[in-house]
């Protein structure tokens, strides 16, 4: 949780500037946006839209002081690492997809798996931990809890 | 002023359900405090909608999440000293001096000291909560739309000027949640905003989905980016008790150290690792006359330790009181509250007395249970430290699904989780925090409801907003933080971000 990656003031000036440009995008289409907001009527002398503006307003400010002082970043990740870490969201929107077709347990199962072997845990090793992973959390939240799991509609559930 | 709402309240905690649920808490909140993967916010945005789910009621689960968070307090002592790793954010001045002390063979000493240190602290915090949240709520009666509003100016002054190193990220980190608060149907004028015609955008972005995106999945990327650092664990822990002369020398570091971090604590928007830094760095300033701190000194262990239990504490004043969080995890707690549809504000004390006076009724328990947990049973919670991160992350993935899909059971739900995740974790990679956000997505929709009924009220008339003596009040306090920094001398200013090294979006 400390400062993982030192990395140079120069690749941190340029995440910087490159992140307070995003925002600034990002505040003239919330702007924009918010400015065509409709409605048909106003309890209130502000309505709908004025809020928003304003905080556009204030993310445009906010965002070109950031433009100016970009101050430090913890900067990314290279190569190999990079694709791992990458593939967690990727793992997980995969098993999201399994989640209501497949159901609980054979999504969870890819999901503990795969983030298992990520983390580089030895194959046998991450095997068994996926199907303790899912007997456990099925048990858990299915049984104990009783909170509403999908049992996968290809079987039926 | 009345404390019939703490008796009230210890009717509640005590009820054996009640009592499980706080003891199940703190058991959780130990361990989540002691693993350097998982933070307090983490802990409660998973915890937070299962509970939900189960139908508990919301007491138990105030109780339950309070219980994680002030368990997490003590825990986050066990890695910073035996790991040199901070178990949370809170705890990154304990290792400065427990760390030494445990490299020098005394690790049980260290960790007895700090438990009893902690135990102080969360019952000075406590104490004061009892006693602050009435008279704060009293006050509060009298705010109207625009006292509101302009309190909400207060807790982002005071966000921006003491949170983090880098005031512009966190008040664009406010802002971008008070963006995503906007999200959703305009209950005054009956418009959909920024939905993007998606009918699972109509009610907003739900906050559940919003905390697990931007604790859980990014924190499971961090945590395989900075894996593998070679970290050893102390398994010589040595005698298992403090010792009575250390115990005195540093009972005025305690208390000290409890003082600072519930002050800190009420204070809106700033948590555990700014209290812990600033108490340590005081008392460093007043006792450290022979150079021993960060050698393995008592009152530099005792000192933080003490501080940031009694923060916890503190945050809860201005939530229960305000409705503004004191805190990241407060914020989330907050968020908890409005899952059970519970307005928080000044009237929650005389509405729903039962949840405020159980809650602080359960922190006093709470108290005590931590203590004998941490005693006597910090071996087993030290073991927990060697589960490796491909058995424990996948653990946190699945309870990411598992928590957004029991709130709505909606498969969009989760993607959307995801996205904010992915951008939560570019945004960490920029240098961004991530409670700024949570903070003013919980407050955004308070600020802007009572700013249109303040300006209602007055016709459009802005004035208002400067109209009463305790919106100028809060303006002055407003300005007064906000260029608080200013006056403190370089120096000074210097020394405290060096100290405040570590990750402060995590308390």
């Amino acid at each position: 949780m400390s400062e993982a990656h030192s990395i140079s003031p120069r690749t941190a000036r340029l995440i910087g500037r490159v992140s307070a440009i995003i925002l600034l995008l990002l505040a003239l289409a919330y702007g924009l946006g918010g400015s065509v907001i409709e409605y048909a009527f106003a309890s209130d002398p502000l309505g709908p839209r004025v809020f928003p503006i304003a905080l556009a307003v204030v993310l445009g400010g906010l965002g070109i002081l950031y433009f100016l002082s970009p101050g430090t970043a913890e900067g990314f990740p290279h190569g190999a690492l990079l694709a791992r870490v990458l593939a967690i969201p990727a793992l997980l929107a995969i098993s999201v997809l399994l989640f209501e077709p497949l159901g609980f347990a054979v999504s969870i199962f890819t999901l503990t798996l795969g983030t298992a072997l990520i983390f580089g845990a030895p194959p046998v090793k991450a095997l068994i931990g996926a199907v303790g992973h899912a007997v456990l959390w099925w048990f858990v939240f299915g049984y104990v809890l009783e909170v509403y799991l999908p049992a996968g509609t290809v079987f039926g559930g | 002023m009345s404390f019939d709402y703490l008796w009230q309240g210890f009717a509640v905690a005590l009820t054996w359900q009640n009592l499980l649920i706080g003891f199940i808490g703190c058991f959780i909140g130990t361990l989540v405090g002691a693993l350097p993967a998982i933070g307090p916010i983490n802990g409660i945005a998973l915890l937070m909608p299962i509970a939900y789910s189960m139908g508990l009621p919301a007491e138990s689960t105030m109780i339950l999440l309070a219980a994680v968070y002030c368990g997490a307090e003590y825990g986050g002592r066990i890695s910073s000293i035996l790991l040199n790793v901070p178990g949370d954010a809170g705890a990154v001045m304990t290792a400065m001096d427990g760390y030494p002390m445990a490299k020098q063979g005394r690790a049980g000493e260290a960790l007895a000291l700090s438990g009893i240190s902690s135990f102080v602290g969360g019952l000075i915090g406590t104490i004061g909560l009892a006693l602050f949240a009435p008279v704060l709520s009293g006050l509060a009666i009298g705010f109207g739309p625009a006292e509101y509003f302009v309190l909400m100016i207060f807790a982002f002054a005071t966000l921006g000027s003491m949170v983090g190193s880098q005031p512009v990220k966190t008040l664009i980190g406010c802002v971008l949640g008070l963006m995503l608060a906007t999200v959703g149907l305009d209950a005054t004028s009956g418009a959909y905003r920024f939905t993007f015609a998606e009918p699972e955008l109509g009610d907003g972005i739900e906050f559940v989905v919003l905390v697990i995106g931007l604790f859980s999945i990014s924190e499971a990327m961090i945590i395989l980016e900075h894996q593998g650092k070679g970290v050893t664990v102390i398994r010589e822990l040595g005698r298992m008790t403090a010792r009575w002369a250390d115990l005195v020398r540093s009972t005025g570091a305690t208390i000290r150290g409890s003082l600072i971090g519930f002050v800190i604590g009420v204070l809106p928007g700033t948590g555990a690792s700014v209290s812990s830094a600033v108490s340590y760095t005081t008392e460093k300033r007043i006792s450290d006359s022979e150079g021993t701190f960060g050698k393995g000194d008592v009152r530099g262990l005792a000192s933080p330790e003490a501080a940031n239990n009694a923060t916890a504490c503190g945050c809860f004043v201005p939530m229960l009181t305000l409705g503004v969080p004191g805190s990241g995890t407060t914020a989330v707690m907050l968020g908890a509250l409005m899952l059970y549809n519970i307005q928080p504000g000044p009237m929650l004390l005389t509405e729903r007395p039962e949840v405020v006076g159980g809650l602080v009724a359960s922190l006093f328990v709470g108290n005590f249970i931590l203590l004998a947990l941490n005693l006597p049973l910090v071996n087993i919670f030290a073991r927990v430290l060697t589960v490796p991160n491909w058995l424990l992350v996948p653990g946190i993935l699945v309870l990411s699904v598992i928590g957004v899909y029991s709130t709505n059971a909606s498969v969009f739900s989760i993607f959307l989780m995801l996205g904010i995740g992915f951008v939560g974790w570019l945004l960490r990679k920029a240098g961004f925090d991530m409670a700024p956000i949570i903070l003013g997505f919980v407050l955004g929709r308070v600020m802007e409801v009572n700013l249109r009924n303040a300006l209602a009220i007055s016709g459009g008339d802005i004035s208002i907003l400067f109209g009463s003596t305790i919106s100028i009040v809060l303006w002055i306090m407003a300005a007064g933080v906000a260029f608080l920094p200013l006056f403190l001398s370089r120096r000074a200013k210097r020394r405290m971000r060096a100290m405040t090294v570590a990750d402060p979006a995590l308390d």
